[in-house]
């Protein structure tokens, strides 16, 4: 169970890891995140988000043409 | 545009089943519109890969592959640049909390990241450097803060930081044994008013208050009175100084109670000095009007026949007896008596023993009178009469103050003042002290009554009942003595006198065997005072020498020259009208090198390479010398 769900569907990429990034300062460490995107390229750009700030990728789930990815941050 | 056969220019959802370039124009631009939509959507790997042999298709096509490829790198562009915002904000988001471990990538391939990764870099590094060095300042500022409360806490002086409002915010561990107060319980919590007796408050108050407005209007350095956690009074010194860029006052304490009482002692000592001398002064010239009134009373009551007349003179010469009486006891207060002496060494052991059985009558029954003697055996050399008269006195004092009854008591022993002691009472030498100590647990008195109590004319007793020169003259003869006499006493408890009298060394008196100071040698005496001169001579044939007197240094030195061979040793005064002693001491030595000299002198002193000895030593003593010289063992 996610601590916080962010929905970012019909932001074109890199929309929606931009926006996860500025509310990054809100999160607490160890938290969970969900973040529910459309764009074709999200899930590129969340594993690169993802490296490049060292956080965990915990799953991505495919949900029609949505993908639902779970981080710890 | 040329004329199309197919009447809906092949556009897409053509119906017309039969138009021969229809289906597939439709399906190209169909599939072309497919792929430009996931090209709209960010799915730039959509490539059209047919030929087609309309050149406007194909040129639609080529052109949709075209877009993909730049719509790529463009796409390729904003998500390298996205992440490296994101990351380069994640970076300065660290620092901003504080960790400075946080490094910003610098391999971006966009050129603007990279570089802004640097930036970052550089700028963390420089704050670093910021950092490293305000926690050096800091590090500086807490030891510089640390030496500053060691040296203030050490300084031997109490001191304290006060606030505008009088909030005590420091204080050091002298100031908690100044007060009794502990640093938790004054910091913060107490107002230096809480401190101050307050007949000091309003100057003190007003001292703060000018101080701030300008330090110039209120002094530096002030006397004021401190109350301590018992409500004890003590008087100190301030120095106040504004503490800069603050409204806060620092103010060093120095206690001055010890230094107060000393001046006092002094001051007190002073003024019965000059009473002593006023009262002896007045005391002789008055004794000289005695002198004439009392010699032509008597002339007068042995010329007078008739009684009525003649028992007017005898009061008369009782009158002035009295009168006489009064100021000898005045001239004993001033040291100046001109009665003779009887200085003799007396064990004080036996005195006071002797001397109890006589004072048991004078207090009565209801004071209970304890002596408390030490084992040894104490002799002093002292005039019986003043030792009498000093007991009497302070016993009737004593007796006095018990009207219901008490305890007196006398305690006698041999005490050694230390350079501590003298420092707290300066008129007190270091050295070796008789003590004597009388107590009674009489009604006590003030520090006022304290004060005055060895002033002459001095009383608290009823008119009549005494003359206020009782304890002057005890006063008197302990000074006459070189002694101190020091009063300690409280209301309802009573009162202590302690007399220290000091002692000169006797040892010698136990140790040598008089039959070792005899001599058969001719010894010179030079002193220009008869009696002196006279008593050595004596006391020297006594002892079975040959003597030559000379009063000044001329006739000494013609004795010599004419007995050179015979006079075995010259005791030769220091002081002397003419020649003085060590002229004369030099003149024999021209005479005769070998001849031996002794330098005496009424106070002690020390030459260099002369062998001095003091008249106030005893015979004996001055006798040891001058065996040990003879014999050549000095």
């Amino acid at each position: 169970m996610a601590d916080r769900s962010l929905d970012y569907c019909g932001l074109k990429c890199p929309y929606p890891i931009l926006k996860l990034s500025a509310l990054y300062p809100q999160f607490k460490q160890g938290e969970i995140i969900e973040v529910i995107a459309d764009c074709p390229t999200f899930e590129k750009d969340i594993k690169a988000w993802a490296s490049k700030l060292n956080k965990t990728i915990l799953s991505i789930e495919k949900m029609g043409n949505k993908l639902k990815v779970t981080i710890r941050i | 545009m040329e004329n199309h056969p197919c009447p809906y220019g092949g556009y897409l959802k053509c119906k017309n089943f039969f138009c021969e370039y229809g289906n597939a124009l439709s399906e190209v631009l169909h599939y072309c519109c497919d792929v430009l939509e996931k090209i709209a959507q960010g799915d730039t790997s959509q490539k059209i890969d047919i030929v087609v042999e309309r050149n406007a298709v194909q040129k639609l096509i080529n052109s949709i592959n075209k877009v993909s490829e730049e719509l790529s790198e463009i796409i390729e562009l904003t998500h390298e640049l996205a992440i490296g915002i994101c990351e380069h904000f994640d970076v300065l988001r660290r620092l901003q909390e504080g960790d400075f471990s946080a490094t910003a990538s610098e391999d971006s391939s966009v050129e603007v990241v990279r570089m802004l990764g640097q930036l970052i870099n550089k700028q963390r590094d420089r704050f670093v450097e910021y950092i490293n060095k305000i926690k050096e300042q800091h590090q500086e500022l807490i030891q510089s803060y640390e030496q500053q409360k060691t040296i203030i806490s050490s300084i031997g002086v109490a001191v304290i930081v006060v606030e505008e409002d009088m909030t005590i915010e420091y204080v050091n561990e002298e100031f908690e044994s100044l007060t009794g107060y502990t640093k938790k319980e004054v910091e913060g919590k107490m107002k230096w008013t809480e401190f101050i007796a307050p007949e000091m408050l309003h100057k003190m108050i007003e001292y703060h208050k000018l101080r701030r407005i300008n330090p110039s209007l209120a002094p530096r350095q002030y006397e004021s009175k401190l109350k301590d956690r018992n409500g004890k009074i003590k008087d100190v010194l301030l120095n106040v100084g504004m503490i800069p860029y603050t409204k806060k006052s620092i103010a060093s304490i120095i206690d001055i109670s010890e230094r107060k009482k000393i001046q006092e002692q002094l001051i007190h000592s002073q003024k019965m000095e000059s009473l002593g001398f006023l009262s002896g002064r007045v005391a002789h010239e008055f004794n000289n009007i005695l002198t004439a009134v009392l010699g032509f009373s008597g002339i007068l009551y042995s010329k007078i026949e008739d009684p009525q007349l003649k028992n007017y003179v005898q009061k008369i010469i009782e009158a002035s007896e009295r009168a006489r009486d009064l100021s000898k006891k005045l001239l004993l207060f001033s040291r100046k008596e001109e009665s003779k002496e009887d200085i003799q060494e007396i064990s004080l052991n036996k005195f006071l023993n002797e001397f109890s059985e006589f004072l048991k009558p004078v207090i009565g029954k209801d004071i209970e009178l304890k002596i408390n003697l030490p084992e040894e055996e104490i002799f002093y050399k002292i005039d019986r009469t003043h030792l009498e008269v000093i007991f009497m006195n302070l016993v009737t004092n004593a007796r006095d103050a018990m009207p219901k009854g008490g305890e007196l008591s006398i305690c006698l022993k041999r005490v050694s003042i230390d350079a501590e002691y003298s420092y707290t009472h300066p008129l007190v030498m270091p050295g070796e002290y008789l003590l004597i100590i009388l107590s009674d647990t009489g009604i006590g008195m003030d520090e006022q009554t304290k004060q005055k109590i060895f002033e002459p004319f001095f009383t608290t007793k009823p008119k009549g009942k005494g003359t206020g020169l009782g304890l002057s003259t005890v006063f008197g003869l302990v000074k006459k003595y070189n002694g101190h006499i020091h009063v300690y006493s409280e209301i309802s408890k009573g009162t202590t006198f302690k007399i220290y009298l000091p002692i000169k060394e006797t040892k010698l008196k136990h140790s040598i065997d008089k039959n070792a100071l005899k001599g058969l040698e001719t010894i010179l005496i030079v002193d220009d005072d008869e009696q002196t001169r006279g008593y050595i001579s004596s006391m020297l044939k006594d002892y079975g020498y040959k003597v030559y007197e000379a009063k000044d240094g001329q006739e000494a030195l013609k004795i010599f020259e004419r007995n050179k061979d015979q006079i075995a040793l010259s005791l030769v005064d220091l002081i002397m009208p003419g020649i003085p002693g060590i002229e004369v001491m030099r003149q024999i030595k021209k005479i005769k090198p070998e001849a031996k000299v002794i330098i005496i002198s009424g106070h002690p002193v020390k030459l260099k390479n002369i062998i001095t000895v003091e008249k106030t030593i005893s015979p004996e003593e001055i006798l040891f010398k001058i065996r040990n010289m003879i014999d050549g063992k000095e």
